[in-house]
């Protein structure tokens, strides 16, 4: 699910606050110091996250305006988040095989709980070692003219991990989008606001 | 609209449902045709092979119709007269030669698997201005659609005119009047 291609599913919110002075530059400098960033060991369970350019996820040098600014007025870029996660019913049964192993080599029935603790901290570390991390990227379109951003995101997880990381980056803030925005009248949006259910939708609130 | 409100405007959940409802019945009352005013001018707006139901106050799925005769099938019109609201709408869209396919989902009348015009852009230039063209023109169609349905619910005809209308036509009746 993207911007660029296929069917197109966002949510849309408002970006609040005013573009600062020099914002391109301040944006890359944004778009930079948040950018992805490979982990510096590859056996960490942890989620790894950053901005990435949308041509390709591997792509984290937003030095090139031309990759990410499309003037004048779309800024398109893509959150990737990257985490590593083991098999839990094959570790449980490998784990049980090192434990058995652990007691046959020593005569004993059990392996104590606390090496139990060992083995399984070092199969994961085997485990992890060859295990790639499952990706996930997020495409943005931010139009700067009219203030307002999409995102190519279903998930309420993925939507507030974007949004924090979002304010980080370029100290502003992004507030969902309502249909009541699309009425310009204060008047009419109030009434609307404050609407009860007509018949053919009672709602409980 | 200036609301600083971290999370917007709080949206009540019977307003999409109500829209939802309003733009089935109105495109068969009217043909598929609604005149949005300057800018948009008349578009053509039917309901395509898609209807999601839920129960008031639920927020889990009740019951979903697809197929090409969705929106006349008598078990769409059975969960309406019994009381389930709409909670997703497939729309298909028609503005001068443009055409789109769109789902309209839940109380933020979210855009889903929207389809938009082919692209008509030269090899060298983005694909993104055309796509967001076309996303915009549809959020403008929606946006006018919404307005216009706002626009009816507040008037003073709402309760005592077009509400009896869409009751009947919900319990099978037609929508023409």
């Amino acid at each position: 699910m993207g911007i660029m291609t296929g069917a197109l599913s966002v949510r849309r919110f408002r970006v609040v606050g005013d573009l600062p002075e020099g914002f391109r530059d301040r944006f890359r400098e944004g778009l930079q110091e948040n950018a992805f960033k490979e982990p510096l060991t590859d056996i960490g369970k942890e989620e790894t996250e950053g901005w990435v350019l949308t041509q390709n996820l591997l792509d984290m040098d937003f030095t090139d305006f031309t990759r990410w600014l499309f003037e004048p007025s779309y800024m398109l870029f893509a959150l990737r988040v990257d985490k590593k996660s083991l098999p839990g019913r094959l570790v449980k049964a490998m784990l049980q095989k090192r434990c058995e192993a652990w007691a046959e080599e020593r005569g004993v029935q059990r392996c104590p709980a606390s090496v139990r603790t060992d083995l399984l901290e070092d199969l994961e570390y085997e485990l992890l070692k060859k295990t790639l991390p499952r990706v996930a990227v997020t495409e943005a379109c931010w139009h700067l003219d009219d203030q307002f951003l999409l995102l190519a995101a279903s998930s309420d997880s993925v939507v507030d991990r974007f949004r924090k990381r979002f304010f980080n980056s370029f100290g502003l803030r992004l507030v969902p989008w309502s249909p009541l925005d699309w009425l310009q009248d204060k008047s009419s949006v109030e009434m609307m606001m404050n609407s009860a259910p007509s018949f053919l939708a009672m709602e409980t609130e | 609209m200036s609301d600083a409100n971290e999370e917007g405007l709080p949206t009540p959940p019977h307003l999409s449902s109500e829209f939802y409802v309003w733009l089935w019945w109105e495109s068969e009352r009217n043909s598929a045709r609604f005149e949005l005013g300057e800018p948009m001018g008349q578009v053509e707006v039917w309901v395509d092979e898609r209807l999601v139901f839920r129960r008031p106050g639920d927020t889990k799925v009740s019951a979903v119709l697809t197929g090409d005769d969705a929106s006349t099938a008598l078990e769409s019109r059975a969960a309406l007269a019994g009381g389930k609201v709409v909670e997703e709408i497939r729309l298909r869209i028609r503005r001068d030669d443009r055409e789109y396919s769109v789902s309209l989902k839940g109380a933020a009348v979210a855009i889903q698997r929207a389809k938009l015009p082919p692209s008509g852009t030269d090899a060298d230039e983005s694909p993104l201005y055309d796509r967001m063209f076309h996303y915009e023109e549809l959020e403008k169609v929606v946006a006018a659609l919404f307005t216009v349905f706002a626009k009816a619910r507040q008037d003073n005809n709402w309760e005592s005119e077009t509400l009896p209308k869409m009751k009947s036509w919900s319990q099978g009746g037609l929508a023409a009047g």
